[in-house]
Formats: structure tokens, C-alpha cells, sequence
């Protein structure tokens, strides 16, 4: 096995198991694996982002290409760096102003037509399904998206939330049954969502469980079992000078 | 302090425990529990499958490593599957802290699948601008990558012939863990250029993306580490997905159990203070 994979093992699962000693208590392991998990993905970000846009989409284009076009966005790029400087801040406005006129431009109509439009027009579907050879029908199945039952409940729970927070009226009598209403769909969905969370989350510690097992073989020279160990101890010796301290004083 | 209250009171850490033995023990001695298909994933799939030979099938990983676990076995699924099929694959990341990992697996998979870059795959690597370079690729691939991730010239690559700009993709997969991902694929993307698009996620993301899903927005959707293993079965090749499934279930489980123990205690401290 080449040795970069068994010191990548060794580093990733000590600082795994670093991490996982914060469900003990907050310790310096911990804040060393958080900080370095903080430091390394900035630090790589920063290296990246410098490698393809300044060296390849910036430097390489107009030096070695010719392509002196190129120094129109990066003129206006650089007018934003003059935020920093408090007497030349006000040439940053021509920059934000360019940057927020065209994304404004640009992604406004298109999500109006994918978020807005688009979703009013499915949630808004015929009742009654044309089917070849039947003629009208309704269908019944609460298991298929697409099936008229399920038209009707969506449409009155899109109706309802809706109404529930329009505040403009107040909700009393048949108006306070649709907010109602309105409120047991959001309890749904919240509740829906909240399941899919802690499945993600269940998800996120399975893996590196997994990992941690996989990282147990003799071929990496069991990293799990020994940084585990060491980790124990660490707390336990933390635990004892933390208790033995207030005696000392 | 009476039995309810004692056990609302209890110390987190062994819920903690529980929850960690929950995970560890099924990974460690697994029982193979079924896995149902679901017509979400089953969307991709079949889609996928009906794609002929030579097909362009982007496939576009925007996750970094803090959502690898749920859609890294995404990722190996959907390329094993192209690339069983002889389809060109495209493949390039739009978020800029996952680019090493993107490379990491379409390479892994090219190889085990005895793959040749440039020829059968291309990973065209990161662009910064996150949904600028999807209308930049929808006018023009060759402006929004001149270069894939080697540095080798994208213009006269042979897995490119023929493909100008995202009109010429005939399946594009966004596996997404924020923004950019599927949404922004789908507004800048297909909205506009008009290709088929497909959507995987991370478990947190799912619930959103269900409208797209039922609008037709999408056609397919694999959602968290569960549709991941939905996946695999349905390609017939187990991995860490499937493996994961049984402490799914178990940790899944235990909190149903944890939830209904509390509701008790609750309701029956409430009941005893009333009293």
C-alpha cells in the first residue's frame, strides 16, 4: 500500500475520532480538528481559486495569448477591491452596480419562469385525466404523484398555506379553518423535512464509521484502533488534572 | 425524582452511546435487509438505460467532502452505469472545494471500468462563477472550459466531438449538496437549453427538490445515502451504500424509539404535576 494512503488513514481517522471526542465534553483535540478542518478547506479554496483564475483564466489568456480584452472584468474585479481603501470606496459602487444590474438581469426572469410560473402551472392540473379508451376519469392512487386525489390535495394545501400568512385578514371563522389547515400541511412538511435531516445526519456518521472499520486492517497499521486508544487516554488524563486542579489551589 | 422525570433528566451521552452502537454494530455484523425501489430513483435509472450508445451524459459534482458519504456513492453508481453503457461522459464540479474529490472518483471509476480520458470521459475540472458557467456553457462548452483538469486543450478531444454547447448533452445529472446544484441546473440550465436533467442530493436537500420532481422539472431525483443504495441495486453492484443501509434502518429505529419514550415521559410527568 503506498504510504500516502496509510498516513491519509492515520490523519483522517485521528481527526475523526478528535471531532467525535466533543460528545464527551469540548477538549483541545476537538478545537485542534476543528480549526484545521477550517484552516485546510480555506487554505485549498484559496490555492485553487488562485491556480484557475488568476493563472489560467486571468495571467495565461493575456500574457501568452494576447487577449487584452480580458483586462475590462478584471479592471472592474479589482474596483472592488477599493472597498478597503475608506477615500476610494465610492469607485466600488460602479462595480457592485454592474455585477448585482447584470445577475439581476440574468437570473430574475429565469427563475420567475422555473420557480414561479412553472409551479403554478403544476400545481393547478386538470381534476379529471383524459385515458385512452375510458374517456374522463378520476384516479383514486394516493401513491401516485399525478393522480387527481393527489391534484385536489395539493391544491388546497398550497390554497391554505398561502392563506396562512397572509396577515392582511384577519383569521377568524372560515378564514381561521383554512389557516388552520394551512398550519397541519407546514407540521407536514417541517415534519417531513426533519425526518430526511436526520437521515442525512445518520448517513454522515455511517460513513465515517465505515471508514473508521475499514481503517482497523493490519494494511494500514490499524490507525482506528490505536488513535482511538490514544484519544481515551488523552481525555481521561484531561478529565483527571481538570478534577485535581481546584485541590492544588 | 420519580422514574419520568429521571429519564428526561438522563445524561445525553448515553443517548449518544446508543445512537453509536445503533450504527456500529449492524456495519459490523449486517443482516441484508431488502431495499424497495423507488419510482424517483427508478426515473434516472431507466432513462439512463434507454440512453443509445455514444450518448453525451453530463454529470456535474457539486458536493464537497462534508457531503461525500451521501453522494460519493451517487457519484460511483451513475458512472459505472455510463460507462457500461458506452456513453460519453462529461464530468466537471461546480464547487470549487470538491474538485480533487470529483477528479479522485471519475478517474477510480474510468479505470475499473477500463475507461480512456479523452477518449470515452473528460473531467473538465472547476470554473468559478458557480451558475455564470452553466449559461456559459449553454452558449459555448469551449469558452467555459478551453482546458479540462490535465490542462489538455478541450477543443480536438475526441469524447467532444460534436458537442458545441449544452444543447448538444443529451442527459445531464447535477449530484448536489447546496447551491449551485440542481436548482441552478435546472433555471440555467435545461430551462433554457432544453435538455433532459436529472437530480441527486443529500438527504436534507430532498424534501425541496420533490416540487421539481413532481413538475416534471426533473425526471428522476436520488435522494441521501438511500437512494444512493437504491441505485446500486439497481445496477447490481453492491457498495458502501447498500453496506450502510442496515444501520440506516437501526439508527432510524432507535430514535423512533427514543421519540416515543420521551412523548411518554412527558405526557406522564404533565399528568403527575396536574395531579
Amino acid at each position: 500500500m503506498p504510504i500516502e494512503t496509510i498516513i491519509g488513514a492515520w490523519v483522517a481517522t485521528g481527526l475523526t475520532l478528535f471531532i467525535f471526542s466533543f460528545l464527551y465534553k469540548d477538549n483541545p483535540l476537538f478545537k485542534l480538528a476543528e480549526n484545521l478542518y477550517v484552516g485546510v478547506s480555506v487554505g485549498y479554496t484559496i490555492v485553487k481559486t488562485y491556480d484557475t483564475v488568476i493563472v489560467h483564466l486571468i495571467w495565461t489568456p493575456i500574457v501568452k495569448n494576447g487577449e487584452w480584452a480580458l483586462l475590462i472584468p478584471v479592471s472592474i474585479g479589482m474596483l472592488m477591491l477599493t472597498r478597503y481603501v475608506p477615500k476610494a470606496a465610492w469607485l466600488s459602487r460602479y462595480a457592485f452596480a454592474f455585477i448585482v444590474g447584470v445577475g439581476s438581469g440574468l437570473a430574475i426572469p429565469r427563475v420567475i419562469s422555473s420557480y414561479i410560473l412553472k409551479q403554478i402551472e403544476d400545481t393547478v392540473r386538470p381534476l379529471l385525466v383524459m385515458v385512452p379508451g375510458e374517456g374522463l376519469s378520476f384516479t383514486w392512487n394516493l401513491l401516485n404523484p399525478a393522480s387527481s386525489l393527489n391534484t385536489i390535495i395539493i391544491l388546497i394545501g398550497v390554497s391554505s398555506v398561502l392563506f396562512y400568512f397572509f396577515f392582511s385578514v384577519e383569521h377568524t371563522g372560515l378564514g381561521k379553518v383554512v389557516a388552520r389547515t394551512g398550519i397541519l400541511f407546514l407540521m407536514i412538511a417541517f415534519g417531513a423535512a426533519f425526518g430526511y435531516t436526520v437521515m442525512a445526519r445518520m448517513s454522515l456518521l455511517i460513513g465515517r464509521l465505515t471508514d473508521l472499520i475499514e481503517f482497523t486492517d493490519l494494511s494500514y497499521g490499524r490507525p482506528s484502533l490505536w488513535l482511538l486508544g490514544l484519544t481515551i487516554l488523552t481525555l481521561v488524563v484531561m478529565s483527571r488534572r481538570a478534577s485535581h486542579k481546584p485541590e492544588e489551589e | 425524582m420519580i422514574f419520568a422525570e429521571r429519564m428526561l433528566k438522563i445524561d445525553r451521552r448515553i443517548i449518544f452511546l446508543v445512537i453509536g452502537l445503533c450504527t456500529l454494530l449492524p456495519l459490523l455484523y449486517p443482516v441484508g435487509l431488502p431495499i424497495k425501489i423507488s419510482p424517483e430513483v427508478r426515473g434516472v435509472y431507466d432513462y439512463i438505460e434507454s440512453l443509445p450508445e455514444g450518448s453525451v451524459f453530463l454529470l456535474s459534482l457539486d458536493f464537497d467532502p462534508a457531503s461525500k458519504p451521501e453522494l460519493h456513492p451517487q457519484s460511483i453508481s451513475l458512472l459505472r452505469h455510463a460507462f457500461r453503457k458506452n456513453l460519453r461522459v462529461v464530468a466537471m464540479t461546480l464547487w470549487v472545494s470538491g474538485t480533487g474529490m470529483a477528479d479522485q472518483v471519475v478517474t477510480q471509476v474510468a479505470r475499473e471500468m477500463g475507461k480512456e480520458n479523452g477518449k470515452d470521459y473528460v473531467f473538465l475540472g472547476w470554473s468559478p462563477g458557480g451558475t455564470a458557467v452553466i449559461m456559459n456553457m449553454g452558449q459555448d462548452l469551449y469558452g467555459a472550459f478551453p482546458a479540462d483538469y490535465n490542462g489538455k486543450p478541450t477543443k480536438g478531444l475526441p469524447v467532444l466531438q460534436g458537442i458545441a454547447n449544452l444543447r448538444d448533452v443529451t442527459y445531464a445529472v447535477s449530484l448536489g449538496a447546496g447551491n449551485p446544484g440542481v436548482e441552478a441546473w435546472y433555471v440555467f440550465g435545461k430551462d433554457k437549453y432544453k435538455f433532459e436533467l436529472g437530480g441527486g442530493c443529500t438527504g436534507v436537500m430532498a424534501p425541496g427538490l420533490y416540487p421539481l420532481l413532481r413538475s416534471g422539472q426533473i425526471n428522476g431525483l436520488i435522494g441521501g445515502l438511500r437512494g444512493a443504495a437504491e441505485y446500486e441495486t439497481l445496477i447490481g453492484q453492491k457498495g458502501k451504500a447498500i453496506a450502510g443501509m442496515d444501520a440506516q434502518s437501526a439508527t432510524h429505529l432507535a430514535i423512533i424509539v427514543l421519540v416515543i419514550l420521551c412523548n411518554l415521559f412527558y405526557f406522564s410527568l404533565r399528568r403527575q404535576s396536574a395531579q
